[in-house]
């Protein structure tokens, strides 16, 4: 959509607040786990789960699922495919709010 | 959103969980119980065995706590892997800690050997207090663990006072048990109190069935 309003390059997939965060989060570290996710972001387990399955159909974050002893483990990892994404989304929304004028 | 995004605070929020559990602070706790109960078997056992004695006691320590971490906290506030830049960060920390523990070795050999002859306790307290006051600070600037600060200063007073009460008021073992048992016992207690705060505010998540 490139050439139209900056707005239009806006990722919407990126452009959720709950999504933004948990990719905020992501971006820092190298992989969390589901439990540390949920209480960085506040969110709850179910509505984290829609989100990250957003972000993974998207390619954004690779879920990875195991077993700790007895117990499921949820490992989250943002690919470098998100990487980029949320740079571009950086970039974008920096551009635009820069050329919002009071 | 309540807050404005900010990465560098975000990845701070993130790491400072690391500290969040209060566990560090009994492990420093009872690494100065060393210096406030050794002096007293040293009579007994001699110097070297009178600290030896304390390795085993340090390990128990430290599984009991690896184990509280794996099975209690990580559970309630999950678990993470460090981004690069903070991997770096944390190796430049390294080698500070490499380079002030190989420093304070040498200066504790020479103090045994040649500095002793020639000195008073005063001015070995302040040395060793300075060098801890700099691995104190390094460690609660790269941690992000801001109490490091207030421990690094008490224990940087320490053998002064200790010295102190020895040379003025009698007190025994170079005022060692004095001084570093009430400290030992504040940094256990605020550590004791940091967990539990914890276990309040962050009850076992339940996993959902199919999950």
């Amino acid at each position: 959509m490139t050439g139209q309003h900056p707005l239009a390059d806006i990722d919407p997939i990126i452009h959720a607040s709950a999504r933004l965060m948990i990719l905020t989060y992501l971006y820092v570290v190298e992989s969390a786990d589901y439990v540390f996710i949920m209480n960085m972001t506040g969110l709850t387990w179910g509505n984290l789960a829609t989100h990250l399955n957003k972000l993974e159909e998207a390619g954004y974050i690779e879920i990875l699922k195991t077993f700790k002893g007895k117990k499921p483990h949820t490992s989250l990892r943002m690919t470098e495919t998100g990487r980029t994404a949320f740079q571009t989304y950086k970039k974008t929304m920096q551009q635009v709010l820069g050329d919002l004028q009071d | 959103m309540q807050e404005p995004i900010n990465l560098k605070s975000a990845e701070r929020k993130a790491f400072q969980t690391n500290v969040a559990d209060g566990l560090w602070d009994v492990f420093i706790g009872c690494f100065l119980l060393e210096l406030a109960f050794a002096p007293f078997l040293s009579k007994f056992m001699g110097d070297f065995w009178s600290s030896f004695i304390f390795l085993p006691f340090f390990g128990l320590v430290y599984l009991a706590i690896y184990l509280v971490r794996k099975n209690v906290v990580a559970p309630r506030i999950g678990t993470f892997k460090y981004g690069k830049p903070r991997q770096k960060k944390l190796m430049v920390f390294t080698i500070i800690m490499v380079v002030l523990n190989l420093v304070i070795f040498l200066l504790g050999l020479i103090a045994y050997f040649i500095f002793d002859k020639f000195s008073n306790g005063f001015l070995m307290g302040a040395l060793l207090g300075i060098l801890i006051m700099v691995g104190f600070s390094a460690a609660a600037y790269f941690l992000e663990y801001p109490r490091l600060y207030l421990y690094g200063s008490l224990i940087m007073l320490a053998p002064l006072l200790g010295e102190w009460l020895y040379t003025y008021h009698g007190a025994s073992h170079h005022g060692y048990p004095i001084v570093f048992g009430p400290i030992a016992g504040f940094m256990i207690l605020i550590g004791l109190i940091t967990f539990a705060r914890l276990l309040k505010n962050h009850p076992e998540i339940e996993i959902p069935e199919g999950e």
